[in-house]
């Protein structure tokens, strides 16, 4: 079984197909705030009241217009469930231009409430491209242009087909995922395959798993890990990715978003 | 025989004791590295270059563990600093003072808080006291005897998303302390503060005044210049006979979108000089005009003396994030040199004041755009290293390709996007200063080096690579002449120390220290 595994994955880095990204970023880890489950009802209720009795002044969005943004606001980010906003809403700040909001029952003004937090909550967590990222924004390209930059410029017919290990390649991932991998679609399961020499002329042929200045390890063909010093074997190394890293170098913005149009229509 | 030993040890020890009863004073750090290492860089420069030579080419093959000291601890991010037979390291919310002869822990200091863990780079250390900042963004001042609490103030509100992380810088009788926290759009600033009472001598926002020089650089109408970011991420560098303060200032904010802040928003990835004494404004170099990668430029701004094309020059170095290696004038700003240190995409060329000129089609857009390097940039806080001997100066660099998104629909706020890592890779590099020229290059394997730089009178380089090999290469080189596996990444820099006439190598890898000492014969 083991060994059936490790088939599988040596495949899989001799095809080059595309495999999970790299993923190697340090993300910016949010401030850690008491976090309340957010409600959606209330917030999409707080939206639109928000935008009936604040948006003239504060933007509808709460980003600001006439008054401050209250995205970035100190009294949204500390309140603690309206204890702060609540009474501010109520009385107004007369010192400042604001009228009171007195008329509002407790529900609009939680719904109100909600909605700030939510919207504070997205600029907190605006460090990230969701998984679902909408495929109108990335489908800017031309895709007979990327069809043509495959087939030629690209040199990606060299080692891909859309009839054959890219069949369908659009159902398989998420836009955006598919952008990304179409540039580099990742080291982690595409192996690099080494052939070992040993001194005494045996060979080993394997994927790699670990290589460094002194040491390679590689998952040989009958499932076991074997690792040597690198100066007592001679050691042969291809790469498939090589020609992806390659690319990277070559590609203007205009080739990606092509191609992404291209292989965007491998449904 | 043995006899002598040990009184010729229990004289150093009474010696190092009665030392240790003085603190640390601020006048020791006013001179070159010696034995201790008593500073976030060991000295003020930010050389991170140690004079001992006991431990060198000819015998590193001898180096052996003297102790490991395991704290149970996250990574170490920190540079320990060792003063008089003590050593004081620390990660976030944890301090810990430590016997340097044997690793065994004396205090450790606890303090849990709220606030991003993202790491903690070390204490500052004034007589009898230390400094600590912490993920609340609080500065701390323990006693270094016991680790007992003499007071803790707070230096930014960390419900605007404030955070500390570096290592407080003592100059004289200033503490001079820096804020982190990009995640929010909130000002950044540098304080200095007194080291007995934490009362705050001056600040110096990150951003001016409306009305004030650089000013124009920001948009006149709305708040953007009050919202712009601007973090004092990592300790600063210092010279006492110019008595100018060097600084590394952060990114600007909104992080990935810079439409609502249009110019080149002074004094964000900055480099800064400024007056210890009063916080004002020497001159300033800007790396990253408008930026828009989270290529902050708070890598550590590097003095040093040389003969430049024939005429001794005051020298300023940085390696910066967005992959270009800058050499300044220290006295007065004036620029000297421009250089790649990887190939970057995202700069037209290079101004007249030596600055990159951004390419606008190389800023984040709702479809991706390609770029070298990734926002974890072409270094980052791994420090660097300079080697008078050598005349070189020796980054961790990487070449790391990413897709940049802007993800914001209508006004941006916070990072307004992120960039998606491709691939990376690390190399250690050695940069002639006078060209800019790559001397030699070292190969550390994929992924994003973490490991910083020492270099040492013993002809030798000491860092880690991407497989937990802690490496001695050749500074003139690169060639490597030693290494052994730790079992866990260095995410922090090698340090060195003698105490009872031993040098020791202190690495931290992954949450544990090793010390090293050359075996006798």
């Amino acid at each position: 079984m083991r060994s059936k595994v490790v088939a599988l994955y040596w495949m899989a880095g001799l095809l080059g197909c595309l495999a999970t990204a790299a993923g190697q970023g340090h993300q910016p880890t949010p401030v850690q705030r008491p976090q309340t489950t957010e409600d959606e009802g209330a917030v999409g209720r707080g939206h639109s009241e928000f935008k009936s009795s604040c948006g003239f002044c504060h933007g509808n969005d709460a980003t600001g217009a006439r008054g401050p943004d209250l995205v970035r606001s100190a009294i949204v980010n500390h309140d603690d469930q309206g204890n702060l906003l609540g009474p501010l809403i109520r009385n107004g700040r007369p010192d400042k231009g604001m009228p009171s909001f007195s008329t509002l029952r407790d529900s609009q003004v939680g719904d109100i409430v909600a909605f700030l937090h939510h919207q504070a909550s997205a600029a907190l967590h605006s460090a990230r491209v969701p998984g679902d990222y909408p495929l109108a924004k990335l489908l800017t390209g031309n895709a007979d242009a990327g069809k043509a930059f495959f087939a030629g410029e690209g040199g990606c017919a060299k080692c891909h087909s859309v009839t054959g290990d890219l069949k369908g390649i659009a159902k398989k991932y998420s836009p955006i995922e598919l952008q990304q991998r179409i540039v580099y679609p990742g080291s982690k399961n595409i192996k690099k395959a080494a052939v070992i020499t040993q001194h005494d002329g045996t060979r080993f042929e394997g994927a790699v798993v670990h290589e460094d200045e002194f040491t390679i390890g590689i998952i040989c063909q009958d499932g076991w890990y074997r690792s040597w010093r690198l100066s007592d074997v001679e050691v042969s190394v291809r790469d498939p990715l090589e020609a992806h890293r390659e690319l990277m170098n070559q590609y203007t913005d205009a080739d990606v978003h092509n191609l992404f149009a291209y292989l965007e229509t491998l449904k | 025989m043995v006899r002598s030993a040990c009184l010729a040890c229990a004289f150093a020890c009474a010696l190092s004791c009665f030392a240790g009863d003085e603190g640390l004073d601020p006048q020791v750090l006013l001179k070159p590295l010696a034995a201790d290492w008593p500073t976030f860089n060991g000295d003020y420069s930010g050389k991170r270059f140690s004079a001992l030579s006991q431990i060198n080419q000819q015998n590193v093959q001898r180096l052996t563990l003297a102790w490991v000291l395991q704290p149970q601890s996250v990574d170490i991010k920190s540079s320990p600093l060792v003063v008089n037979g003590i050593m004081y390291f620390t990660t976030p919310d944890n301090v810990w003072a430590a016997d340097a002869r044997t690793g065994r822990i004396i205090w450790h200091y606890y303090r849990e808080s709220q606030g991003d863990h993202i790491g903690q780079r070390g204490v500052g250390m004034y007589k009898d006291w230390l400094y600590f900042e912490t993920p609340d963004c609080h500065l701390i001042s323990l006693n270094a005897k016991n680790g007992s609490v003499r007071w803790n103030i707070e230096l930014a509100d960390p419900k605007l998303g404030y955070f500390a992380t570096m290592a407080p810088l003592v100059i004289r009788d200033h503490v001079i302390v820096g804020v982190s926290g990009d995640v929010t759009d909130i000002p950044g600033f540098l304080e200095s503060v007194s080291p007995e009472t934490g009362k705050v001598e001056w600040r110096w926002n990150t951003e001016p005044n409306v009305g004030e020089a650089g000013a124009d650089t920001w948009p006149q109408e709305g708040d953007a210049i009050r919202h712009g970011g601007g973090m004092t991420w990592m300790t600063g560098t210092y010279d006492p006979g110019l008595n100018q303060l060097y600084w590394g200032i952060g990114n600007p904010n909104p992080v990935l979108n810079g439409d609502v802040r249009k110019g080149e928003n002074l004094y964000t990835c900055s480099i800064v000089s400024l007056n210890p004494d009063t916080g004002k404004l020497n001159w300033h170099f800007q790396p990253s005009p408008h930026d828009t990668h989270d290529w902050d430029a708070v890598q550590t701004p590097v003095v040093f003396d040389d003969e430049y094309k024939g005429v001794h020059r005051k020298l300023l170095a940085q390696a910066s994030r967005n992959g270009y290696f800058f050499v300044l004038d220290r006295t007065t700003g004036e620029h000297i040199l421009t250089a790649p240190f990887i190939a970057t995409d995202w700069a037209k060329g290079i101004d007249s004041r030596g600055e990159p000129i951004p390419n606008p089609g190389k800023e984040p857009k709702p479809d991706g755009t390609l770029v070298s390097p990734g926002s974890d940039g072409a270094t980052n806080w791994m420090a660097p290293s300079f080697n008078p001997d050598a005349g070189l100066f020796y980054v961790s660099a990487r070449r790391l390709w990413s897709i940049f998104y802007m993800t914001a629909e209508g006004k941006p706020e916070g990072w307004a996007g992120r960039d998606r890592n491709l691939w990376a890779n690390s190399v250690l590099e050695a940069i002639d200063y006078n060209t800019g020229k790559i001397r030699w290059q070292h190969e550390i394997g994929d992924g994003e080096g973490l490991a910083g730089m020492l270099t040492t009178a013993g002809k030798l380089l000491f860092t880690a690579d991407n497989s937990s090999n802690l490496l001695a290469l050749d500074p003139e080189t690169g060639k490597t002449l030693w290494h052994v596996n730790l079992g866990a990444r260095m995410a922090a820099a090698p340090t060195t120390y003698e105490l009872d006439g031993r040098q020791y190598l202190l690495t931290p890898a992954g949450g544990m220290i090793f010390a090293w000492v050359v075996r006798e014969k």
